[in-house]
């Protein structure tokens, strides 16, 4: 009997789940392993339409990828991962210090700490031209800005400068991302119970070492999900930079996704496009398998 | 004593409102700017120095926007089909599934849930190129089937994971109780469940709806028709072709994220549970 319960109990839950399972194999790990196969023939926009003269070439894609002076594959490796640092380390300290101030009770408090939610919540393409507006040489309120407190002396081309379209590109990643980290390690922080706090009071400790003693060490696992996390999703970016730079100016801002789209479908080399995304999906899948690891410890599982 | 306590405690009341109303402010500024520009003229847009606010405050940019162009108000309506189409099959598809991760313990869950897992961390661009590939060849290319089935794939595993977090804060005995009543396990989790679980049903479909709202990449290369394309791809389009007429690119901008701060104002607290539930517990 009890058998048969523990039986049915697997085929319901099989039952239940599998609509989803199907349709997340076919569109999702389908793709996958086509984009695989992909990554080893070389289809361009030669070869597209005309599947026998579709080829295995091996691993000349990802050689190339690697070695052709005119990749900028490697290039762009770095490029991301300057993205996605810069963006991380600030989105997390702004967003670790937003949270200690909306932690506190105060008047507008919930209402300050909900409408800052909305940077995170409008689409990425919108988001992406208002700030590449706000970076315009001319009409641009950041030059004005800078040029009224005298921080430069005439309006940059924040965008047509490789240097300084990186910073744009991060500063605007950077907006979008700090409500995130902010709403995860409130989270965190509603789960130190205040007694603590207050018994360090009572010790003798001030603000700072309350800070590093107490709050970073409880919430530790809140963190470390939100930065690797925060890797993971920035890692990926995408809309944000093509809207903005398009990886220009000359691939200074080329990311390894957008550099994937591009020689994909600016190139109709589809084949070197599919190369490009598997390594990028295998940094991530390292990063993920690392996350997966810490919340595992952590239980929830 | 106490008096002087309480004197200190408002005091440092008033200091931390300030301070969270200039941070505010200062976060805050870009939205501001993209509605002030909507305002503005062209003219006031490119003088030096820009003013702070609209001076001579006009809606031309708006009705620039539905008047003169079709863009905006297909882009949105083929947004809202695309995105409404992906809403229910993520949520139709995620509900069972995360009833059945969450009731049933069986050989395989960790493993289902680790994969939906996985899944929220995939770049686009991995499946886009493969993708195209079979929609092409399924004559999917310029229908608005193609960025709805891809788009759900985004709000699936995200709907999966927060749903099970809430039916597993629903007591077993409710389910357990219905099945005496005679009740079967279909009909235990149509009636019992499903009015149970509305609020969690509620956040899952929200965030399917602006994920795929939000999409730009399957937008811009699943449909090349003009007026079929979302609003995301039809701003975008907007901009390469209007370089810089800001005010109407703005006024464009507003009405793409209006449907957006719509749903935050009225699911606000849903929406902030969605992402810390979602986004963290697995």
């Amino acid at each position: 009997m009890k058998k048969l319960k523990i039986k049915s109990g697997t085929i319901l839950g099989w039952a239940f789940s599998l609509p989803a399972l199907i349709y997340m194999l076919v569109f999702i790990g389908y793709p996958i392993i086509q984009n695989i196969i992909l990554s080893f023939k070389n289809v361009n926009v030669y070869t597209f339409a005309n599947k026998d003269a579709q080829n295995f070439i091996g691993f000349d894609n990802y050689i190339e990828l690697f070695t052709d002076p005119n990749s900028v594959l490697l290039n762009s490796i770095v490029k991301t991962l300057i993205f996605t640092v810069g963006s991380i380390f600030f989105q997390f300290i702004i967003g670790f210090a937003l949270a200690l101030l909306f932690n506190k009770k105060f008047p507008g408090c919930s209402f300050f700490r909900g409408v800052t939610m909305i940077s995170w919540l409008l689409p990425v393409t919108v988001s992406g031209l208002l700030f590449k507006f706000m970076f315009a040489a001319s009409g641009g309120i950041i030059n004005q800005f800078l040029v009224t407190f005298g921080a430069i002396n005439k309006p940059i081309e924040w965008l047509l400068n490789p240097v300084t379209a990186t910073v744009a590109i991060i500063i605007a990643n950077i907006w979008v991302g700090i409500p995130f980290n902010m709403m995860l390690i409130l989270t965190g922080l509603t789960t130190i119970p205040n007694e603590v706090y207050e018994s360090a009071s009572i010790d003798g400790a001030n603000g700072i070492q309350k800070l590093f003693r107490i709050t970073i060490p409880m919430i530790k696992s809140a963190i470390m999900s939100v930065l690797t996390l925060g890797f993971v999703y920035t890692f990926k970016v995408f809309d944000l930079v093509w809207v903005m730079t398009k990886g220009g100016p000359v691939n200074s801002t080329q990311l390894v996704s957008t550099y994937s789209y591009r020689l994909s479908f600016e190139e109709f080399q589809f084949s070197k496009g599919a190369s490009a995304a598997n390594i990028l999906f295998i940094i991530l899948l390292f990063v993920g398998l690392f996350y997966i690891q810490l919340i595992k410890e952590d239980e929830v599982m | 004593m106490k008096k002087i306590n309480i004197a200190n405690e408002t005091k440092k009341k008033i200091l931390l409102s300030i301070v969270g109303f200039i941070v505010f402010a200062i976060f805050i500024f870009p939205l501001y700017w993209m509605i002030v520009t909507s305002l503005k003229t062209q003219v006031e847009i490119f003088s030096i120095p820009t003013p702070l606010w609209p001076e001579n405050l006009t809606f031309k940019a708006y009705i620039d926007q539905f008047a003169a162009s079709s863009d905006t108000f297909l882009g949105f309506r083929n947004s809202l089909i695309i995105s409404l189409g992906a809403m229910v099959i993520a949520t139709v598809l995620a509900i069972p599934a995360s009833y059945g991760l969450a009731r049933f313990r069986f050989k395989g869950t960790k493993v289902i849930i680790l994969l939906f897992l996985i899944t929220q961390m995939l770049p686009s661009t991995l499946v886009l190129t493969s993708l195209y590939i079979m929609f092409s060849g399924m004559h999917l290319l310029n229908k608005y089937l193609a960025p709805i089935i891809a788009d759900a794939t985004i709000g699936i595993p995200f709907s999966v994971i927060i749903l099970r977090t809430y039916f597993l804060s629903i007591p077993k005995e409710l389910d357990e109780a219905a099945k005496i009543d005679g009740c079967g396990h279909l009909r235990a989790f149509v009636r019992i469940m499903l009015p149970i679980a509305r609020p969690g049903i509620i956040v899952a479909a929200v965030f399917s709806f602006m994920f795929a709202w939000g999409d730009l990449i399957y937008g811009i290369t699943f449909i090349t028709n003009p007026t079929m394309r979302p609003i995301t791809s039809s701003i975008y389009n907007y901009v390469q072709q209007y370089q810089t007429l800001w005010n109407s690119t703005m006024a464009f901008g507003i009405i793409a994220i209006s449907p957006v701060i719509i749903i935050f104002i009225f699911a606000q607290r849903y929406i902030v549970s969605g992402l810390t539930n979602g986004a963290v517990k697995a």
